[in-house]
């Protein structure tokens, strides 16, 4: 539990900073059980179209580069060590280790985003991104939409990591301009941190589902 | 939260994992494949809810939610699998 010097002002409704702490995390809760509900839909796609074409998925993901999707669930799982560490600091008011640890967190979903428009600017090259530049490399009539899902599925995780980082960099920008961290202070890193762990573990499972498949 | 030296180690789990995962996809096990790369990644995701996202000490109602989540999911793939499969 947090533990801090300074009480914290605790407004009606609520009687007691940690039933507003349980609130904020409740509230957060919420909205990621929406959104697995999301990506949920995105997953129920890729597994139909593994059952009813698995030729051509297969076939589709080997084209995909293993070591880079393996590279970047690296990078997210350290970054969720990073990040857990930072609500840890948070809460024990250690300011300076929870402004590190929360600049590595940004530092590695930054890291995640390079190599991720890496693989894309690659793949697009090969003509795998259907619709667009160079002709599309393969026969199998299912290949096609294996590359419209794993766009769609790698863009809106991509896009859930850019909004983490924002996040997490204006949450460390705030902390560094104040002199102590306060409460609640170590309830916006709490909060926060849910949401990265949710991206996190999306991630934990597209890279399995889309990257190898493949045998 | 856990102490540091636990987070430490579920993150050292975690690679381990990613390895054990990796390994598997490349050796031809069939129906294994899915199997065990899916149960590895449903073991991450519980390391990183229990451990890193604190569902350990989290109040009551917030384990609900997530345990919503998986209820919701299973009612999803439970009725959308079967329909492609039947057909």
């Amino acid at each position: 539990m947090p533990a801090m010097a300074e009480p914290m002002p605790v407004q009606p409704p609520y009687r007691q900073a940690e039933q507003r702490r349980h609130a904020d995390l409740l509230g957060m809760w919420l909205f990621l059980a929406s959104e697995g509900m999301l990506f949920g839909g995105v997953f129920l796609a890729l597994a139909v179209y593994r059952l009813i074409l698995p030729q051509a998925m297969k076939a589709a993901s080997a084209h995909l580069d293993l070591w880079a999707g393996g590279a970047n669930t690296a990078v997210l799982l350290t970054s969720s060590l990073t990040m857990a560490l930072a609500v840890r600091a948070a809460q024990a008011g250690k300011r300076s280790e929870a402004l590190a640890e929360l600049a590595a967190t940004a530092v590695l979903g930054v890291a995640f985003e390079a190599i991720k428009l890496h693989s894309w600017w690659s793949e697009y090259l090969q003509g795998l991104l259907p619709g667009h530049g160079p002709p599309f490399p393969l026969a199998e009539p299912g290949a096609r939409m294996f590359f419209h899902l794993y766009f769609v599925a790698t863009g809106l995780h991509a896009l859930h990591l850019a909004v983490g980082i924002t996040v997490v960099t204006v949450l460390t920008g705030a902390l560094a301009l104040r002199p102590q961290t306060t409460p609640r202070d170590a309830r916006a890193v709490e909060v926060t941190a849910l949401y990265w762990h949710l991206v996190d573990i999306v991630w934990i499972f597209l890279y399995p589902v889309l990257y190898l498949i493949a045998r | 939260m856990p102490n540091r030296l636990t987070m430490v180690l579920v993150w050292g789990a975690l690679l381990a994992l990613l390895a054990a995962t990796i390994g598997v996809s490349q050796l031809r096990l069939g129906l294994w494949n899915p199997v065990l790369n899916l149960s590895i990644a449903a073991i991450k995701t519980l390391l990183v809810a229990w451990l890193y996202m604190d569902l350990r000490t989290a109040p009551p109602v917030a384990r609900l939610f997530g345990l919503g989540l998986i209820l919701w999911l299973t009612i999803m793939f439970g009725l959308g699998i079967p329909d492609w499969l039947t057909r």
